[in-house]
Formats: C-alpha cells, sequence, structure tokens
C-alpha cells in the first residue's frame, strides 16, 4: 500500500444532503496538509477524532479531490445509517478526523481504451464512480452512467454526474418513480447493451449486492467485462483484520478462496467472484 | 546488540523498557497481538517495528486455513466480535515468505500457533522449527480440540496440560501459552499449564459473544458467536492478569483492549510483565508506538530504572 499515510484531517465543510427518502446522506470535504496520490475507486478510514464511540474507523469510497497548493482535499459522500455515519454527520468545519488512506486497488481505466464506459451506480454506490467517470471523460472515452436508487434523493451526485457527462448520457431509475424509470436500475441497462449488443463495451459498477450481482449476470450474458467495487465491514481497511473477505473463484475443494476487499479489492473483476 | 554504554545514554529508553520473558530478550515490553498485526509485515508501512518489543503472528497452521464465510466482524460497543475462522497461509509458506522479511527488523518474532487436535500443534511446531529468527512460540489454545469432543484445550486443565507438555517436548524455543477467559477459574488453567512447563502465559484471548440484528433476528456474524475484543473485555483481561499473577510464577503478557499507555500500566501492575496491542492497531495503527513512548515517560517521571520493578505492584490495602 504504498502512499497510504495515518494522518489527522481538518473538515473544510459537511453538508447533510436533503432527501425526500427516508434515507439522508452527506457529503464531508477533508483537508490534508500534504498531498498523496488518490485514485478513482480508492478509499480511506477516516472517524472524528478523540472519539471512543464509535471504535473503528468507517470506509469511505473518494468521492472528488481537488489539490492544493500544498494540501490536498478529498470528498466523501456517506449514507447515514448507523452509529459510525451518525458520528461523521455531526462533524462541523475545523473539527479534526482521523484519517487512514489513500487505501485500496484503483479501475483498470486502460481496458476502457476505444470501448464505451457504461458505468452502474446504485445509492451511494455512486460515489465510488464520479472520480473514475472525470478519468474516462479526461481520456475521451464514451462514458455512459445508469444511476439507481430508491428515490430521486437517494440518486447521489446526479448534478455533478450530469454536469460532466451531460444530460443524455445520465440514465436514472427509481423504485418509487420519482425520477427517471420506475424500478431497478439494471433494466435500463440491460436494454441499452442489447441495442448495443457486439460493440465494444466495458463496464464499471458501484452499489448493492444484489445489483451488483445482476449487473455481473448481464455482463456474462452479453460477454461484457465488468469491473465492481465492492463493499464490505471492515476494521482496519489495510489488510490485518481479515474481516472484509470476499469468495474469490479458485481452485480449492470449495471452488473458492477468500480475499479481501480493502487490499485485493475493492474493485474485482466481476468473472473473479464466486457468488 | 547494543554493548556500547554510550548508546546506552543517547538511547535509555532501552534501558527503562527491556524485559526478558521466558529468556527472550525484548527491546520493550510492547508487542502486537495475534490476529492484529497480519505477519508483522503487515504493518511495516505504518509502524516502525524495529521500534516494537515484539510481533505474535497471525495464528498458525499446519496447512493454510481459508476461513469463515462472511458477515466475519461486526463493531459493538466499545469493542467488535470476530469470527474469522482463524485464515492463515499455513506454517510453512509463513517460514518460506514471511519470516527472511520479518527477521530483517530488529524485533522479537512470536509466532501464535494453533491445531485442532495436540497432534496438529506439533506437525505445526516442528515446521516453524525450521524457521530462523524466531524467538519464541505462543499457543493459542482456544480452538475445539475435535478429538476430545469439540471443547476447548482452554477450557480444561487437563487438555490444556497436555497439549502444552506436548509442545514443549517438540520446540527447542520457549513456549508462551494464550488462555481463554471463557473458563471457571482461570487461576486452575494458569496454574496446570505452568505445571505442564509453560515458560510463560499471554492472558487473554477474546470473550465469545454474540450480536444479533433485531429486523432479520439473523446473528450479526455468519459464524453466529464470536469474540469480543477491543476496550470492552479490558477490565475482564485486568482480572485475569491480576489473578494468574498471584496462581502462577511464570511471567505474564496482558492482553485485552489495551489501546492507550494508562491500559498498559493497568495491566502491569496487575502482574503482566509484558503487553500486547490487539484491537487498537486496527482503528490507531500507531497505538503500540504511543504506548512505548508512554512507558518510557511513566518510568522516568516515576523514578523507576526498569519497568519491571512496576509488575503485581496493584496495592490492595486501603
Amino acid at each position: 500500500m504504498p502512499g497510504t499515510i495515518d494522518t489527522l484531517a481538518t473538515v473544510e465543510c459537511n453538508d447533510l444532503i436533503e432527501s425526500v427518502s427516508t434515507r439522508s446522506y452527506g457529503q464531508l470535504r477533508l483537508r490534508l496538509d500534504r498531498q498523496i496520490p488518490v485514485l478513482p475507486g480508492q478509499f480511506a478510514m477516516i472517524k472524528p477524532h478523540g472519539h471512543y464511540e464509535p471504535l473503528l474507523r468507517r470506509a469511505m469510497a473518494y468521492y472528488r479531490c481537488g489539490l492544493g497548493k500544498k494540501s490536498l482535499s478529498v470528498d466523501f459522500i456517506y449514507q447515514i445509517l448507523g452509529r459510525g455515519t451518525q458520528m461523521l454527520a455531526k462533524l462541523k468545519a475545523g473539527d479534526e478526523v482521523d484519517f487512514l488512506g489513500s487505501l485500496g486497488n484503483t479501475f483498470y481505466i486502460e481496458a476502457a481504451h476505444r470501448h464505451e464506459a457504461l458505468l452502474v451506480a446504485g445509492g451511494v454506490g455512486s460515489a465510488a464512480l464520479f472520480m473514475l467517470a472525470e478519468e474516462l471523460v479526461r481520456c475521451k472515452i464514451p462514458t455512459k452512467l445508469f444511476i439507481g436508487g430508491a428515490g430521486r434523493g437517494d440518486l447521489c451526485g446526479l448534478g455533478d454526474f450530469i454536469s460532466l457527462l451531460s444530460s443524455d448520457q445520465v440514465i436514472s431509475a427509481t423504485m418509487d418513480g420519482s425520477y427517471g424509470e420506475k424500478g431497478f436500475v439494471t433494466v435500463p441497462f440491460e436494454k441499452h447493451l442489447q441495442s448495443r449488443r457486439g460493440e465494444p463495451m466495458i463496464i464499471y459498477a458501484c452499489g448493492p449486492d444484489p445489483m451488483l450481482h445482476r449487473v455481473s449476470q448481464i455482463a456474462d450474458q452479453f460477454a461484457v467485462p465488468a469491473q465492481l467495487s465492492l463493499e464490505s465491514p471492515m476494521a482496519c481497511g489495510f489488510g490485518i483484520c481479515v474481516g472484509c473477505a470476499v469468495a474469490v473463484k479458485a481452485e480449492s475443494p470449495v471452488g473458492f478462496i477468500y480475499k479481501k476487499v480493502c487490499t485485493d479489492g475493492p474493485v474485482f473483476w466481476s468473472n473473479e467472484l464466486h457468488w | 546488540m547494543n554493548n556500547n554504554p554510550q548508546s546506552a545514554i543517547r538511547n535509555p529508553q532501552s534501558d527503562l523498557l527491556s524485559v526478558e520473558i521466558a529468556g527472550i530478550r525484548f527491546n520493550n515490553p510492547v508487542l502486537t497481538a495475534s490476529g492484529t498485526c497480519g505477519y508483522g509485515l503487515d504493518m511495516a508501512e505504518l509502524i516502525d517495528l524495529n521500534k516494537l518489543g515484539g510481533v505474535c503472528t497471525k495464528g498458525l497452521s499446519t496447512r493454510p486455513l481459508g476461513g469463515n464465510a462472511p458477515w466475519r466482524i461486526v463493531e459493538t460497543h466499545g469493542g467488535m466480535l470476530n469470527a474469522i475462522g482463524l485464515q492463515n497461509i499455513g506454517a510453512r509458506a509463513f517460514v518460506e515468505e514471511k519470516l527472511p522479511e520479518l527477521r530483517r527488523y530488529d524485533t522479537r518474532i512470536i509466532p501464535n500457533v494453533f491445531g485442532y487436535t495436540v497432534e496438529e500443534y506439533i506437525e505445526a511446531i516442528e515446521i516453524l522449527e525450521d524457521g530462523e529468527g524466531i524467538d519464541g512460540y505462543e499457543l493459542n489454545i482456544s480452538c475445539p480440540n475435535v478429538k476430545a469432543g469439540g471443547e476447548s484445550f482452554a477450557n480444561d486443565a487437563r487438555q490444556a496440560a497436555e497439549v502444552t507438555a506436548a509442545v514443549k517436548r517438540a520446540a527447542r524455543r520457549p513456549v508462551i501459552v494464550k488462555l481463554s477467559p471463557n473458563v471457571t477459574d482461570i487461576a486452575v488453567i494458569a496454574r496446570s499449564v505452568e505445571d505442564a512447563g509453560a515458560d510463560a502465559l499471554s492472558l487473554i484471548n477474546t470473550a465469545v459473544g454474540m450480536s444479533i440484528d433485531i429486523n432479520t433476528r439473523r446473528p450479526r456474524l455468519a459464524n453466529v458467536t464470536g469474540g469480543l475484543s477491543g476496550p470492552a473485555i479490558k477490565p475482564i483481561a485486568v482480572r485475569c492478569v491480576f489473578q494468574a499473577f498471584r496462581a502462577v510464577k511464570i511471567p505474564l503478557m496482558g492482553i485485552g483492549g489495551i489501546a492507550t499507555v494508562e491500559d498498559a500500566l493497568e495491566f502491569i501492575i496487575a502482574g503482566a510483565l509484558a503487553i500486547q496491542v490487539g484491537t487498537a492497531n486496527f482503528y490507531d495503527p500507531s497505538a503500540s508506538m504511543k504506548i512505548i513512548d508512554g512507558l518510557a515517560d511513566y518510568c522516568r517521571r516515576n523514578g523507576l530504572e526498569n519497568i519491571g520493578a512496576l509488575v503485581g505492584t496493584v496495592e490492595l490495602n486501603h
């Protein structure tokens, strides 16, 4: 994990995102007084400094980053779910945060050259795809985003994605029909693959496990390579707790071995995974 | 390694903190606990392994183990439950792939060893005996003994003694036996293991616990139960060290929720000559480094020539 540092970061801003659904989200910007590599798909382990509860830092995917003269700012979007994210939601500008990063691997962007890149995001999973989308655009790779959630308020980062990719390259789906198509985001995604059958495409996805599983099935069906960014509970983020096990196909008596989401991932090829 | 008296003046921390346990000389009494620091090298980018007293590796078995299905961990108040399932690369791979790099650091290397039969412990030890640079072994005896009805070795004084004695016969290096808190009387087990020839004890392993999701009514861990660690178990661990200190003459290593120098001192005063930092490595990787500096400061502030003078000095008379 070259480039990993354990340091204090300072909160620049922490905005709670209004949501019409029952879920709430926050967008946190941290400033580091030094610069470290920040790659699409990577994450950091963070928690408010000086707090005993919660005990463990929380793994958060980088949403975007910005370079200052000597500093670095990184943004995270988090869904307020349990004690850890409730504590994050209380952070105010100027507060200190324990920061361990950058952690994990990155998306394999080289594979997208001369392909159409299809991004599939579910809920807060979209956060892990924004820097990837920026990089794909920078590399002039045609990029389309399929973004889904329970309702309009769960399409995290939608405005940023539309600004980056333009609205006709962002296809939305919500379970309550409040925005875009009604239903699962994998439905318009599958339709698109059907309409482009045989053309060179590559898939990058992040979201809830059932969505990733469906994306993986569709990728298989159309023989399109797919990279999935996984989420898992983890205590450390740098490979020592072995809590974030994911079954990966391998020659073994059971047909798989456990790899670590934190250091072997979080990005895996979908055909590696033993669902 | 340091015979120059001048350097002792430059680095008085070594005099204040060096301790000898079971014939092993530790630069300081702070180790990282098994299962919380990988094979040591995994922490090398975040902490200075040369500064660490020692490393207890992830538990090693004769053959590699794949571990349990997820979910393997869940955070609880002041701690966490884990049911990793002793996933490890196996003793042979440790010796061949990890040890050559690990022994380049000036820290003591204590492989943690486990098995499901006495024979498996012996087999793992015999593999590790080939490894150069190993200073001693820590036995995890909390595994079920599959040849004796599946009860944990650690829960039965006779079985704990049996595995200890068998390993002592097989090992030319010192053997530290790691005790479980999930027993009726830890003093009985401690004495039994001492009588069987253990060179030192480390305690405690995790406390068995469980957590249930009230919405699904399912256990939060796929394994149903798991080992509770972290600050939540510290008072249990301090009590166990206190009781064991009064029961045996061999040295003790204290483990259980140690995250700060104050925690470490509490264990030392209760009777531990060394301590192991466990779960704190996950959320504060440099905790062990801060504890080492803090112990040296404490010695200086309190006029202690060596931290050993503090061991077991708990004052019971009011």
